[in-house]
């Protein structure tokens, strides 16, 4: 007779709810694109994505009221600790706000797998977080990352969506191809694959080491639009559907970065004389390259691509400094970029569902004027882009810069300044042309279809994105106190 | 252990990814491109359980068996943007998809 006993794994639950919460949205939704009548199936499928990331959200919060020490679950495949939960919480709040800005959207096909694919790009980025060895790591990477790929191709009677979507998977896969191969040459050059194993397991420079960490450190960088990997960005957010575009330049950015933070900094922190040059480096190269690049766009979303690629510049900044300041820095600087990211593209997202065209510096001329809430609002992103105070841009700079400063990193700093400098160039020329130039008398500028329906729901996400950039400058300190909490449970 | 060395898996699995490398950078049509990644992704399971073999540990292998489903899912939504392409008439050469630039 045999005794059949298989150790099974205990698995908690609670880790998992948040992700677990998404993917019953996602399974909600696609069931819904084929079960709810077409007159509701709007209303259905945004309901149950938003209630999915609002849920992931609350669970996310209680997962990090509830694990002051870092547990790794499931045969360490997974971590359970603040740094994570804090993560999943902010990707939760970008989800909610993207749900609403998708309200609005004159999308007629696809509207159930629309939300399905929002919710399940939103799991795969909870997944991904909470990595503990290389391969979560690059199945939660390929979980949102292919969800987002259909996401961008979405609109299928647009060619522009299509090209962005076919050039983010090839860009993207390559991305993940090249972490891939980085994964299998730390593997075999310690035989582990979990990220403390992998920091326990190393004592020589070996080469192929050293080789695989770069390698990781390129296909995290392609995902966080560093330069030199951001080739697809501008291409990818102009083409994607612009409710798409906010989700992933706040959402993808924060999981990518906060990934490359604690893969960094737990399994690699006896070659951090290495990784943080090269980070330095890739943040000096982000600085350069968005700056000059946004500086010469008319179209908006291409400027705020751009924009994007400098803002990762700065969060780079914080995770070459190598000490908890700078992971501090990093997971506070997330908190208003992430809201002025996605209401600046919601505020596109309005004014181009007003003219049913692509929006650039030309077609805001004087819009602030005919939209107050609207014109007020972008003035708002664009200043916490910038750093001034009154935002928390402002403060996320300082702290930056302050954790490069307790490193030693004088040089980056200086960098940091005078991209800042550059950077205001551009983002008050769209302040510019919403409020200093007139609207001229264009035909082609005529609404479409007469006065645009009110859009409550992207009202509202565009005020809830004002209401975290600018109260994230007045509440600083409990912010920093929960980032403080988050980065203890890194081996800094 | 018998067969030869993982040096020699780790080398062919090197000039694969070098190979993979360079189609995804040269070629033109998509479908070229996509099966040069396929050869990266699978240059990378090679060396994976090369190296599983070397250690006498299954991690690197279970680590190729999910490579491969994830290679499957990413080739599906390729091969499907792809017939989105054709239907359009739109060109299947990545040089001149140019609509987006600036």
């Amino acid at each position: 007779m045999i005794a059949a006993s298989i150790a099974t794994p205990i698995v908690d639950w609670l880790a998992l709810s948040p992700a677990l919460a998404l993917l019953a949205a996602a399974a909600l939704c696609l069931l819904g694109a084929v079960l709810v009548p077409v007159s509701v199936r709007r209303a259905f499928s945004a309901a149950v994505a938003g209630t999915g990331f609002a849920a992931a959200g609350i669970l996310a919060a209680v997962v990090f009221g509830r694990s002051p020490e870092q547990q790794l679950l499931i045969a360490e495949s997974l971590t359970r600790d603040r740094l994570a939960a804090l993560t999943q919480i902010l990707v939760a709040g970008f989800g909610v706000l993207a749900v609403l800005i998708s309200w609005g959207d004159r999308r007629r096909d696809h509207v159930g797998e629309y939300y399905a694919l929002l919710a399940a790009a939103g799991g795969g980025m909870i997944f991904f977080v909470s990595a503990g060895n290389l391969l979560t790591l690059f199945l939660g990477l390929e979980w949102f990352s292919i969800a987002l790929y259909i996401l961008v191709a979405l609109d299928t009677h647009r060619n522009a969506s299509l090209e962005a979507g076919l050039k983010y998977l090839i860009v993207g896969s390559f991305g993940s191809a090249v972490l891939l191969f980085g994964s299998a040459l730390t593997y075999g050059a310690t035989g582990e694959l979990g990220f403390n194993a992998i920091r326990e397991a190393t004592g020589a420079d070996d080469p192929l080491f050293v080789a695989g960490m770069a390698m990781i450190i390129a296909g995290l960088a392609f995902k966080a639009s560093a330069a030199p990997f951001h080739m697809w960005t501008p291409d990818v957010y102009e083409g994607a559907p612009t409710p798409v575009t906010a989700f992933m330049s706040a959402a993808t950015k924060a999981v990518a970065l906060v990934v490359t933070l604690r893969v960094l900094v737990t399994a690699f922190p006896e070659q951090a004389e290495i990784w943080s040059i090269a980070v330095a480096v890739i943040a000096v190269a982000s600085l350069v390259v968005g700056n000059l690049a946004a500086l010469a766009q008319t179209n908006v979303k291409r400027l705020l691509a751009y924009s994007s690629v400098s803002q990762a510049g700065f969060m780079l900044i914080a995770i070459a400094a190598d000490n908890d300041l700078g992971g501090k820095a990093l997971l506070y600087y997330l908190i208003p970029y992430g809201a002025a990211s996605a209401g600046a593209f919601a505020v596109v997202a309005a004014r181009e569902r007003e003219l049913g065209r692509e929006v650039t510096l030309a077609t805001l001329e004087g819009w602030g004027w005919e939209r107050p809430f609207y014109g007020a609002a972008m003035w708002v992103f664009m200043l916490a882009f910038a750093g001034f105070p009154l935002t928390g841009g402002m403060i996320g700079k300082f702290y930056v810069f302050s954790a490069a400063y307790e490193a030693g990193w004088w040089w980056l700093i200086v960098i940091g300044v005078v991209a800042t400098a550059v950077s205001v160039y551009y983002y008050l020329a769209v302040v510019r042309s919403l409020y200093m130039r007139p609207a001229s008398a264009r035909a082609d500028l005529v609404v479409a279809g007469g006065s645009p329906a009110p859009d409550p729901a992207l009202e509202l996400a565009i005020g809830a994105a004002v209401v975290v950039t600018v109260g994230s400058f007045f509440f600083v300190q409990p912010l920093i106190d929960l980032a403080g909490k988050a980065v203890l449970s890194l081996p800094f | 252990m018998m067969g030869p060395g993982t040096t020699w898996y780790i080398a062919v699995a090197a000039v694969l990814f070098g190979i993979g490398t360079t189609g995804v950078i040269l070629r033109r049509s998509p479908l070229i491109v996509l099966l040069s990644l396929e050869i990266m992704l699978n240059a990378s399971n090679l060396a994976l359980v090369g190296f599983s073999r070397q250690f006498a540990s299954v991690d690197g292998q279970i680590f190729a068996i999910c490579v491969m489903a994830v290679a499957a899912a990413e080739v599906v939504v390729g091969l499907g943007l792809i017939v989105a392409f054709t239907r359009r008439k739109m060109p299947l050469d990545v040089d001149t998809l140019t609509e987006l630039r600036g």
